[in-house]
């Protein structure tokens, strides 16, 4: 019990490392969410069928699917008509893509929680649909489904242990490496866990933090 | 006066509109010269809104045409939010942008729209802010406001645009009581520095003492219309003459 402690204790800078870019991939994949979720978000929403049914085509494919699937078809499967991405940014681009789809929901549901009046007067202004959406309707609606979108990131962080199956090495397969080397899993998952636990908990408070800051007085 | 005066700002032929199987316009026929006020006032689902949402094209129409300025508004060949920054709107909900300060709400649209510079569209904010007794509340976010202060906000903010024609649809009706006045006296002081206003309102007393004309609109026709006097004190037809015991 005490070496497994003392191992777990060593390899902690290593799984750290792992944690960090358990952030990166992360990050960059809520970022790239967001601008596909709110892009579909909008396209949902459009007049137009030509954009309104591709959007619903895209949110009810990608959850409807596993993301695990998902992560093969773009890390394994592209390669095989010829297109080669790196297993790093496969993984991010897989969750981007699958968050995408469920921010899109969180950004329909965010625009259209906004009363129509808001439009109405920023077109009597004569603002055009983006400026309209730049200036009045979207400031607004992300303020609104913040609480959402914080799920939302909490959620991919976690399931971000997923890309460990192309051998990115974030936190779950640096776990999975020091388990190899020295067959303490019991204390490593435990503290891997624990790690994952520690970035969604601050994670959450930066969010609610976040909320009271842009909250309109 | 060059001919360009002379004209009426607004000229509606034959306009008409539907919602799916409902009709609620069934042929609107009018005109409004420069300086003129108009108030427009009838019962309720008459069809009052939808004409002031199709005359700045919120809303489109299915028959009929509107010349603006003498010129033809046509889908294909206006350019609406050009259309739109001539032709102020006022709404009974006010909608104000709660997440911008007053000031903010008075500047975005001429800096973005009009690509204005900053500084001069700040000291004009700040006299109208002033026209409409509200300078002090510049730095206040709306939900600060009362109703009449967000009403009066909000008119400033139209005016930011410079306006050939100002459109009000009720714009006391979500108001209390007390802070009616406040609203209508900014209107009056609007009407007679020669604004073209078009205000459908139950405010009769504001329609005798401002209005050029009133015109009773019923059902999606005009039914009539004619001065102040002619309307109030000697309605000629039935239904508005039933429709002014009721608001009287
Ligand atoms: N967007 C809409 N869709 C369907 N029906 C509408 C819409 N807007 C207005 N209506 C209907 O059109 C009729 C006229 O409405 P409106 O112009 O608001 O009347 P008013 O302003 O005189 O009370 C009403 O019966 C109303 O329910
Ligand atoms: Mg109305």
């Amino acid at each position: 019990m005490a070496y497994a402690f003392e191992v777990t204790i060593k390899s902690l800078p290593f799984l750290l490392e792992g944690a960090l870019r358990t952030l990166q991939i992360t990050s960059l994949a809520v970022l790239l969410g967001l601008i596909i979720g709110t892009l579909v978000g909008m396209a949902k929403l459009s007049k137009y069928k030509i954009l309104s049914y591709p959007a619903v085509v895209y949110v009810e494919f990608l959850r409807g699917t596993p993301l695990l699937v998902q992560i093969f078809i773009i890390y394994f499967g592209l390669p095989a008509i010829g297109i080669n991405i790196p297993r790093y940014p496969s993984g991010i681009i897989a969750l981007g893509i699958n968050s995408g789809a469920y921010i899109a929901e969180i950004v329909r549901a965010g625009i259209q929680s906004i009363p129509k009046g808001q439009t109405e007067a920023a077109k009597s202004l004569g603002m055009t649909y983006w400026q309209t959406m730049r200036h009045i309707i979207l400031p607004q609606a992300f303020r609104n489904i913040l609480p959402a979108l914080g799920n939302e990131f909490i959620a991919l962080t976690k399931d971000s242990s997923l890309v460990s199956v192309i051998a990115i090495r974030e936190l779950l397969r640096s776990g999975q490496i020091v388990i190899s080397r020295t067959y303490q899993s019991f204390a490593v998952y435990i503290a891997v866990a624990l790690i994952y636990f520690i970035l969604t908990f601050t994670l959450s408070r930066i969010v609610r933090w976040t909320e009271k800051k842009v909250a309109i007085p | 006066m060059n001919s360009a005066d002379s004209k009426p700002i607004l000229r509606i032929e034959n306009l008409w509109k539907s919602f799916g199987k409902l009709q609620v316009l069934k042929g609107i026929n009018l005109e409004v010269d420069k300086a003129e006020v108009i108030v427009v006032i009838g019962p309720s689902g008459g069809g009052k809104s939808t004409l002031l949402r199709c005359i700045n094209h919120l809303e489109r129409y299915d028959r009929g045409k509107i010349w603006f300025q003498g010129e033809l508004i046509d889908e294909t060949s206006t350019d609406m939010n050009v259309l739109r920054t001539k032709i102020g709107m006022v709404f009974q909900q006010f909608n104000l942008f709660p997440h911008l300060r007053v000031i903010d709400n008075l500047i975005l649209a001429p800096k973005i729209v009009k690509k204005l510079d900053e500084k001069s569209t700040m000291e004009k904010a700040k006299e109208l802010l002033k026209r409409v007794g509200l300078l002090e509340k510049m730095n206040e976010y709306p939900s600060k406001l009362s109703g009449g202060q967000q009403q009066r906000v909000a008119i400033a903010r139209a005016l930011m645009m410079d306006p050939i024609l100002m459109l009000f649809d009720e714009p006391t009706s979500a108001l209390d009581p007390e802070l009616v006045g406040e609203v209508l006296d900014v209107m009056k002081n609007l009407a007679n520095d020669g604004m073209t206003m078009i205000v459908v309102t139950h405010e009769i007393g504001f329609a005798r003492e401002v209005a050029d004309r009133v015109v009773f609109i019923d059902g999606g026709i005009i039914v009539e219309s004619g001065t102040p006097d002619e309307i109030f004190k000697n309605p000629k037809h039935p239904r508005t003459r039933e429709f002014l015991r009721k608001v009287l």
